[in-house]
């Protein structure tokens, strides 16, 4: 691309333009990325708390130590490791299957579809704060609750309401729903782009070939968009290790037993600011970034693996 | 600030690595994190003119109370010209933090506190003694049991306008039809045994099966759990929170395991009351809750009768203490400030806000002057209980009824640990493990903390 | 809608016309249970905010259409009516002021660092743009607490709840990608008529790639509008207070007024709906190449 180049430097005459252009995002980001993440890693080894009349004391890795070997600390932050694991276990797989059977489902021209899209695209640009606070009502124990209510006219009576929030085997689950209402059509607005770039021609060929439309979405749908699919798989991941909002709104609401819904971030604020430990809870803060360096990397490399396809 | 850590070449790195955040710290031109300047002893009050507007800061509380503290504004603004209210809500479960994380140039002149946190708030140099800024005669009119809350090491930091107290409210018509008689003063509260009994036959009645409201809608995992659900549990158990400043041993013991178990047992006759409508509307016969619904409750009229929560074996308990005002460490208006917190201890002022929320006043003479408190009045059992003081955990005896929540700097720990302990036992968990990791939780804080020593 | 051509051109012969109409009944059915499992708690929040709160929570006659008045809505401007608790206006007042400082500074920042990047030459660019990439990994929950520390002498300001969201760089990346696609020819005669940069980019690059704008905006808007844990740990004083804190603060109040509750949420919701409903387009097209492009 000469002309490009050619433009290239002939803006570079300017010689201070490509530095002053960058500066004030890269300023921003300086402050408000770097330098808090730098700081995470300094508070992790001191015990700290903020206005606090006592200064603050140097103690290593005993933050680290704590949170991997006492036994109360290391449980309830692995409990929270494992709700956020299970969350995005069930998750991951149901909300990517599930953007993909709307995608298709409403990748069809039928009358009065556009009506149906929005339906579903709706609850995309409802807050999560929103969101908890609607479903909470839904969710909410004993017949007044509308699930409940809903399950109890389909059983003809038989049915008795569930605490749906406040029992811990159901609480990630219920959890879990209004976060797949919530963000489902965002992965599968993603999908669907994807299944419109699938060339015709190869369905033309899959059809010459007198393959029945079960076997055309194996193997020609799927496959043409299966980058999309880890891209969609790897987002949901990240997104399940950020999960905040819901949880701790409803973690303060009722007689919700806060263990059995407490996620890493919840417990990272629950630590830091409810509790005044910034220390443990910079300690946390690492941790959790170190899982989300992870699925990073196997994002690349699952990316990089795109040219094989 | 930051003491020097312990290894040469790991210093090297926090010292680059602090030089990189304060550098970008620097750059914005705001302050560093505020772990410096504020002391306990620190307090810098000015009394200051005596006129302009001072900041006060309250418990976004029921709406009735807040309409009530509007009103006493109102009228002390048009009682005199020179100072005027600026009045800020906090929704409760962030007041404690927004008190504690304020800067010191951001606390307001006056604020109101939960009783329990005050030795938080003192600890970490948030709150100026009264002495000098309130009247003597506003501090002599206040009762014994609200003085000795706002008091610490000698110091009075606040006033009260209201005490607190807990009951049963029953509905006397479905007790009737459920042919269930009920106690009417501390010593013959039921038993819990008992009560699991009174509510096998009150879930006949009524029409949902469940006849009892334990205020779910507060939330457990918050200072309701631990003041009003979790503490009169416990107390009444013949347990107590902390030992000696210690949780183990204490919160985990085996009374306080069987009590709460019991409690949870509760659960499947329970009503979630999301809509907090469960006892005016007739749904539950029996609510557990503070003295603040008797506005709505008393609907109900002459059908309205207050009944001592359930004896877990050593005597009905209940939590006394609750929401006084005090000044700011660093007001620069501390003339003002005392007139204001005056004029909130007037009788007009203190009738006012507890005809709103049906609380038992805490100054003297707006106490002989209630008409619900007292000898043959409506809420004649809330006085006896608060009447019946115990002081705190470690003087509990099974006669005494009004408990005050642990006095410790370390409060919001224990506050936090014991609501989410409760919240996990009524979701079915097991006793034992839930309080036993909160116990060390609190131990760990407070040994983090040197004891909340000075 | 390519795919679906092409789908029913390879289907030949009529006698396969029942088989479709049957199918076609079917997948109506699923569509129309997919639809109400998606509408229904929006039409909830909206039906319930006009009923009296106490039939707000009271099973299955809660979706029913029954009493209907304005008063939840009169009531939560009652119920909201002093500094002390703020007012409904003051806090979306505050939403749509960090939200459009924020998207307007995004869209002004973060694109000209992108188009340095992309179309300028300057030392130190690779090193710089790989950090950028290396950035875009890290959400907001990981530095949120030690934001918190640093910050907290600025606690219940306006500025300090959008200041830290205008630099971001995902939006770098996206206008990156976008800028790589502009032809050289249109800057290069730009340049021959003696424009500096500046004026190439505001006046020549940002006129044709207007799409990227829209997308970043949109992006941008969906993240800052429900922003929920920063206000939790910055704002305590309620003339600061954004909506979505607003509302988990407002539906905890005591007694409860459900029916309040939900009006306030139609109220944060449904001006948003309705942008959404006239620019459905643009969202979706922004969101694909959220994909596409990243």
């Amino acid at each position: 691309m000469p002309a490009r180049r050619r433009s290239a430097a002939g803006l570079s005459g300017h010689r201070l333009a490509g530095p002053l252009f960058a500066s004030p995002a890269l300023l921003g980001l300086a402050i408000f990325l770097v330098a808090p993440f730098v700081l995470a890693l300094v508070l992790s080894f001191y015990r700290v708390q903020l206005n606090s009349p006592r200064p603050a004391r140097f103690v290593g890795f005993e933050q680290y130590t704590r949170l991997f070997t006492d036994p109360d600390l290391a449980a309830a932050f692995g409990q929270a490791l494992l709700n956020n694991f299970t969350f995005a276990l069930i998750v991951v797989p149901v909300q990517t299957v599930l953007a993909l059977a709307l995608a298709v489902l409403v990748n069809r021209k039928l009358r009065g579809m556009v009506i149906f899209r929005t339906f579903i695209f709706m609850p995309l640009v409802f807050p999560l704060a929103l969101t908890a606070v609607i479903w909470r009502l839904i969710y909410s124990r004993g017949d007044q609750g509308l699930l409940n209510a809903i399950l109890g006219l389909f059983s003809g009576g038989s049915y008795t309401g569930h605490d749906w929030l406040g029992d811990p085997s159901t609480a990630l689950g219920s959890i879990i729903v209004m976060s797949i209402w919530q963000s489902v059509s965002f992965q599968m607005i993603i999908v669907l782009a994807a299944l419109q770039s699938v060339p015709t021609e190869l369905y033309e060929a899959a059809s010459l070939d007198r393959a029945n439309k079960w076997a055309q979405f194996l193997n020609v749908t799927v496959p043409g968009i299966r980058n999309t699919l880890i891209f969609v798989a790897l987002i949901t991941t990240i997104f399940s290790f950020r999960l905040f909002d819901q949880v701790y709104l409803l973690s303060r609401s009722g007689s919700v037993d806060r263990a059995s819904t407490e996620t890493v971030m919840t417990q990272i604020i629950n630590t830091g600011f409810d509790n005044n430990n910034v220390g443990q809870a910079a300690a946390m803060t690492v941790i959790f970034m170190l899982i989300i360096t992870v699925i990073a990397i196997i994002q690349r490399a699952a990316v990089r693996q795109r040219g094989g396809v | 600030m930051m003491t020097i850590p312990k290894s040469p070449s790991g210093a090297r790195i926090l010292a680059a690595a602090a030089a990189v955040s304060i550098a970008a710290l620097a750059l914005t031109g705001c302050g560093g994190p505020g772990t410096s300047s504020t002391g306990s002893t620190g307090a810098a009050v000015t009394a200051g003119s005596g006129e302009g507007t001072i900041n006060v800061w309250a418990v976004d509380g029921q709406a009735a109370e807040n309409d009530a503290l509007k009103k006493i504004i109102s009228n002390f603004e048009s009682s005199q010209s020179k100072i005027k209210v600026n009045l800020k809500l906090f929704p409760s479960d962030q007041y404690t933090k927004a008190v504690n994380s304020a800067a010191p140039g951001d606390l307001p002149d006056v604020l109101d506190f939960d009783g329990p946190t005050l030795a938080s708030f003192v600890y970490n140099g948030k709150m100026a003694p009264l002495k000098g800024s309130v009247s003597d005669a506003t501090l002599s009119n206040q009762t014994d049991s609200i003085k000795s809350q706002n008091t610490v090491d000698d110091a009075v930091y606040g006033v009260g306008m209201m005490n607190a107290g807990l009951a049963l409210w029953g509905n006397k018509k479905l007790l009737d039809a459920a042919g269930v008689a009920y106690p009417t003063t501390p010593e013959k509260a039921w038993t819990a045994d008992e009560f699991t009994g009174v509510l096998d036959k009150l879930a006949t009645v009524v029409p949902g099966g469940k006849p009892l409201d334990l205020s779910e809608q507060y939330g457990f995992a918050g200072e309701w759990g631990t003041c009003c659900s979790a503490g009169p549990v416990i107390w009444s158990g013949g347990g107590t929170m902390l030992k000696d400043n210690k949780a183990s041993g204490a919160l985990d013991s085996d009374a306080n395991v069987k009590s709460l178990t019991q409690f949870a047992s509760w659960k499947k006759y329970t009503d979630p009351n999301a809509d907090g409508l469960a006892f005016t509307s007739g749904r539950v016969a029996l609510s557990w809750v503070g003295h603040w619904t008797y506005p709505t409750y008393k609907a109900l009229g002459s059908d309205l009768v207050s009944i001592p929560l359930p004896n877990f074996g050593k005597g009905t308990k209940t939590a006394s203490g609750t929401f006084a005002w005090g000044m700011g460490a660093t007001t620069k208006n501390g003339a003002a400030a005392g007139k204001f917190l005056d004029f909130l201890m007037t009788d007009q002022s203190v009738s006012t806000y507890t005809d709103a929320n049906g609380a038992p006043p805490a100054t003297k003479t707006a106490l002989a002057a209630s008409t619900l408190y007292g000898p043959g009045k409506q809420l004649q059992l809330l006085g006896d209980q608060l009447s019946k003081a115990c002081g705190t955990e470690d003087q509990i005896s099974d006669t005494c009824v009004s408990v005050t929540r642990p006095v410790t700097a370390g409060y919001p720990v224990v506050t936090d640990q014991v609501g989410k302990a409760e919240a996990a036992i009524y979701a079915g968990k097991d006793a034992k493990a839930a309080l036993s990791a909160a116990a060390r939780a609190i131990d760990q804080n407070f040994a983090d903390n040197d004891g909340y020593k000075k | 809608m390519t795919i679906s051509k092409s789908l029913k051109s390879g289907r030949r012969g009529g006698s396969m016309k029942r088989t479709r109409r049957w199918q076609t009944a079917l997948h109506y059915l699923i569509l129309t249970a997919v639809s109400l499992f998606f509408f229904l708690p929006v039409y909830y929040l909206i039906v319930g905010s006009f009923r009296p709160s106490a039939e707000v929570l009271s099973g299955i006659s809660g979706f029913v259409p029954t009493n209907l008045s304005f008063d939840n809505y009169t009531g939560v401007f009652e119920h909201l009516s002093s500094e002390a608790t703020g007012y409904f206006g003051q806090f979306a007042a505050v939403s749509i002021i960090v939200t459009t400082v924020v998207v307007a500074g995004s869209l002004v920042v973060n694109s000209m660092a992108a188009y340095s990047f992309a179309r300028m030459q300057w030392r130190g660019k690779k090193v710089l743009f790989l950090l950028v990439i290396v950035l875009t990994i890290i959400p907001f929950e990981a530095v949120a607490l030690p934001l918190y520390f640093m910050f907290s002498s600025q606690r219940d300001t306006v500025y300090i709840q959008a200041i830290p969201f205008i630099a971001n760089a995902f939006s770098i990346f996206l206008f990156y990608t976008f800028f790589l696609d502009v032809p050289g020819e249109i800057e290069e005669a730009a340049r021959l008529d003696g424009a500096g940069p500046f004026r190439t980019f505001f006046q020549v690059v940002v006129p044709i790639t207007k799409p990227a704008f829209a997308t970043v905006a949109i992006l941008t808007f969906l993240a800052q509008w429900g922003s929920y844990l920063w206000p939790v740990l910055m704002v305590s004083d309620p003339t600061v207070r954004p909506l979505p804190l607003a509302i988990s603060i407002f539906q905890n109040q005591q007694p409860p007024e459900w029916g309040q509750v939900l009006a306030f949420g139609t109220m944060f919701i449904v001006p948003v709906l309705a942008v959404f409903l006239i620019f459905q387009r643009w969202f979706v097209a922004s969101i694909s190449s959220s994909a596409v492009k990243g």
